[in-house]
C-alpha cells in the first residue's frame, strides 16, 4: 500500500483527510480498522497513539472502551473532536496535543489496550524504540498492542516493486507537503525487542503494510 | 571531516538545496563533551549539520540532531515540521539526560518562530538558550557565556548566500527547462540553460542594488506573481533582457519576428518562474506567496513587562529593550519580515499580529498553526 504516502497531502487539510484517505485505499483501510479493533472489548481502557482524525479512537469507543487519543498535530486533532461530538462519544473519548515523547506521563500498567494506525512509519528510530519501551510499560500484564502501518518488504523482489511504484508518489506528496513518511523497517523485531509477544502479523499481499496484534506478558 | 569532502557536501547540496536531505537523528559527540558540557540542538537537515559540526571543531559539546524532516531548521519552524514535539521527542527519546548534570539546552534563534521555551520547559525541565543565527558564531556565544551579539541575532543576506541561493534555484529550474524542452527545441538547450543560470545569478547577486525599491506591502493585483513590488520589478528586467535581445540578435545578424518573439516569451517565462518567491527566497524579506506579508506586529505596551525575549530572537533586529524601566520597543519595526518569533516567544503576550483589516491575530493562533507551502495559516478566520 504505498499510497498510504499520499495522506500526507490529505493531512495539509485536515478537514478533507478523511474522505481523501478513504478514496485513497479504496476502502481498504475501513476493513483493516474494523478487523484491527475487534480484540476491543467494553469497558477497557484504551490508548490510540498518532490517533489523527480519530479513525481507530471512535471505532474503540463504539466497542464500549474508554479511550485516549494522542497526536501532534492540533489540526488533526480539532477533526477528531468534531467526529467525537457527532458520534455522541464525548464522555469516553480523551484527545490530547501530545507526542510519543511524553508518554513517560502516563502511569504504568494503566492500559488494556495501545492501538495505532499509520503513525510509527512518522516516528524516528529513536523514537520507534522509546515509544514500543513505554507501550509495554504502560500496559497492563496480559494487555493488547494493536498496529496497523507501513513497513519495509522483507522479500527484495516485493521492496523493488514497492519502491517504483512508491517513488513517484513521494515526489508528488513532496511537492505539495514538503513531507514524506519513512516505512517501518524490522517492526516485528522491534516490537519483540521491546519484550511483548507478537500473537499475529498479517502482512498484505506485496508485504509492504502489516496488521500487528502482541501481548504483553502476563505476570510470573 | 576532511575540507574536501566539506566543499564537495557544499556544493552538491546547494544544487539541491530545494529537496529535503534527512540525516540521522540522535546524540553526536564532538571532541570529548562531559558530564558539564553544552547542549546543542538542531535539525536534521544534512547541510546543516556538516556546519554546525565544522563550527564545533575543537569544541566539547554535544551536538542533538531532531527530527525537522530534513528541512533546514527555519523553513521546518515557520512550517511546522520543527516544532516543541520535534524538541521534547530528541530531549526523552535520546539518552541525553543520563549523559549531563545540567538541562540546558542550546536552540538554534531560527527556531523561536515553531518552539516555545515554555512548553519545553513545563514538559521536560529542560531551560532553552536561544544560540546565534548562524552556526559560525557559536564558539564566540559559547566563550562569551551564551550572550548574543546584536550582529549574532541578525539573519542577512551576503553575496555567499545570494550565491547559493542562486545556484539552488537555477539547477531544478534549468533541468526542468531542459526537459521541456527536449522533445521539441532541442538546438536552444545550451542557450535556455544559460538564460535560467544566467537570470538566476543576476537577480541575486544584483540584489542589493534593487532591494530598497521592493515592498512588502504590495496588493495581489491580477495574478500571484506580480504581487511583489507591483510588477515593476519583473517588467523592468524583462525590458532589459529585451533590449539585450535584440542587440544581440543585431550584432550576430540573427534578427528577426520570430526570435525576439521565441526568446522574449522564454526569458519572460524564465523571469516568472524565478522571480516567482524572490522575496521568500531571501532571509530579509517575508515570503511574496504568504498572506502573512500583510500583517503587522503590534506591541501592546500596557501588557509588555521587558522580558525582551523579542529582542534575542528577532532575526531582523527590530526590538530595543530597556533593562531598566522593563520596557520593550520598535525602533525599527520596518525591517520586520513578520516571521512571528516574538509573538510565539512572548510570555505577557504582549505581541500580536493585526490584519490590515484591523482584525486581531491572537498569539494562541500563531503558536498553533504554522504555514503551510501555499503561505496559508492552517487556521479560518475567527476559527
Amino acid at each position: 500500500m504505498s499510497t498510504y504516502v499520499l495522506m500526507k497531502i490529505l493531512e495539509s487539510t485536515a478537514s478533507r483527510y478523511d474522505r481523501g484517505l478513504r478514496l485513497l485505499t479504496l476502502g481498504r483501510l475501513d476493513r483493516i480498522y474494523e478487523h484491527l479493533t475487534s480484540p476491543i472489548k467494553r469497558g477497557q481502557k484504551v490508548l490510540d497513539i498518532g490517533c489523527g482524525t480519530g479513525s481507530l479512537t471512535l471505532r474503540a469507543a463504539a466497542k464500549g472502551a474508554t479511550v485516549k487519543g494522542i497526536d501532534v498535530n492540533p489540526e488533526m486533532l480539532s477533526v477528531a473532536r468534531r467526529r467525537a461530538e457527532a458520534a455522541r462519544f464525548s464522555p469516553e473519548i480523551e484527545f490530547a496535543e501530545m507526542g510519543v515523547a511524553e508518554l513517560g506521563s502516563e502511569p504504568p500498567e494503566s492500559y488494556d489496550v495501545v492501538m495505532s494506525g499509520l503513525c510509527f512509519s512518522e516516528l524516528t528510530a529513536d523514537e520507534l524504540a522509546y515509544t514500543l519501551k513505554e507501550i509495554n510499560r504502560i500496559l497492563k500484564p496480559g494487555g493488547w498492542l494493536l498496529v496497523a502501518d507501513e513497513v519495509r518488504p522483507q522479500n527484495p523482489l516485493k521492496w523493488l516493486a514497492h519502491g517504483l511504484i512508491r517513488i513517484p508518489l513521494v515526489v508528488i506528496t513532496y511537492i505539495i507537503t514538503q513531507t514524506t513518511t519513512h516505512a517501518v523497517k524490522d517492526l516485528p523485531e522491534k516490537v519483540r525487542e521491546a519484550g511483548l509477544i507478537i500473537k499475529s502479523l498479517k502482512p498484505n499481499k506485496l508485504g509492504d503494510f502489516v496488521e500487528l496484534v502482541a501481548r504483553k506478558p502476563e505476570r510470573q | 571531516m576532511n575540507l574536501l569532502s566539506y566543499i564537495i557536501i557544499n556544493i552538491v547540496e546547494t544544487l539541491l538545496r530545494m529537496m529535503p536531505l534527512p540525516t540521522r537523528t540522535g546524540i553526536i559527540r564532538m571532541g570529548h563533551p562531559g558530564k558539564d558540557s553544552p547542549v546543542l540542538l538542531t535539525g536534521n537537515y544534512h547541510l546543516t549539520i556538516a556546519r554546525v559540526k565544522r563550527a564545533l571543531k575543537g569544541i566539547d559539546a554535544y551536538l542533538l540532531v531532531a527530527n525537522s524532516r530534513g528541512i533546514n531548521i527555519w523553513c521546518a519552524s515557520a512550517g511546522g515540521h520543527f516544532n516543541n514535539h520535534s524538541v521534547i521527542s530528541a530531549l526523552k527519546t535520546s539518552d541525553i539526560e543520563k549523559l549531563v548534570n545540567h538541562r540546558n539546552v542550546i536552540l538554534p534563534q531560527l527556531a523561536a518562530t515553531g518552539v516555545e521555551t515554555r512548553a519545553i520547559h513545563s514538559k521536560t525541565g529542560w531551560k532553552v538558550i536561544w544560540g546565534p543565527v548562524y552556526a559560525k558564531d557559536i564558539p564566540e556565544f559559547l566563550h562569551n557565556g551564551l550572550k548574543k551579539t546584536p550582529q549574532m541575532r541578525e539573519a542577512s543576506f551576503p553575496g555567499t548566500a545570494r550565491l547559493e541561493m542562486a545556484i539552488a534555484w537555477a539547477f531544478p529550474i534549468s533541468l526542468i527547462a531542459v526537459l521541456i524542452a527536449l522533445p521539441f527545441w532541442r538546438q536552444s538547450i545550451p542557450y535556455l540553460a544559460a538564460l535560467v543560470w544566467g537570470m538566476a545569478l543576476l537577480m541575486f547577486l544584483a540584489f542589493p542594488l534593487y532591494s530598497r525599491w521592493l515592498t512588502a506591502k504590495g496588493r495581489r493585483i491580477g495574478f500571484i506573481f506580480f504581487d511583489f513590488g507591483r510588477g515593476g520589478f519583473q517588467l523592468v528586467l524583462w525590458g532589459v533582457v529585451l533590449i539585450g535581445l535584440i542587440a544581440y540578435s543585431l550584432a550576430t545578424d540573427q534578427f528577426s519576428g520570430g526570435f525576439i518573439l521565441r526568446w522574449g516569451f522564454a526569458s519572460l517565462v524564465v523571469i516568472i518562474v524565478l522571480s516567482m518567491d524572490l522575496a521568500g527566497s531571501t532571509p530579509t524579506f517575508h515570503s511574496s506567496l504568504s498572506e502573512d506579508r500583510l500583517l503587522k506586529v503590534y506591541l501592546d505596551k500596557t501588557k509588555c513587562r521587558g522580558a525582551a525575549f523579542c529582542e534575542q530572537v528577532c532575526p531582523r533586529n527590530c526590538y530595543q529593550a530597556n533593562k531598566e524601566k522593563h520596557t520593550a520597543t520598535m525602533p525599527r519595526a520596518e525591517q520586520c519580515i513578520r516571521c512571528g518569533a516574538c509573538i510565539v516567544q512572548c510570555p505577557f503576550d504582549a505581541l500580536y499580529f493585526r490584519s490590515p483589516k484591523g482584525e486581531v491575530i491572537p498569539p494562541e493562533s500563531i503558536r498553533q498553526f504554522k504555514m503551510n507551502l501555499l503561505g496559508k495559516r492552517l487556521v479560518k478566520p475567527g476559527g
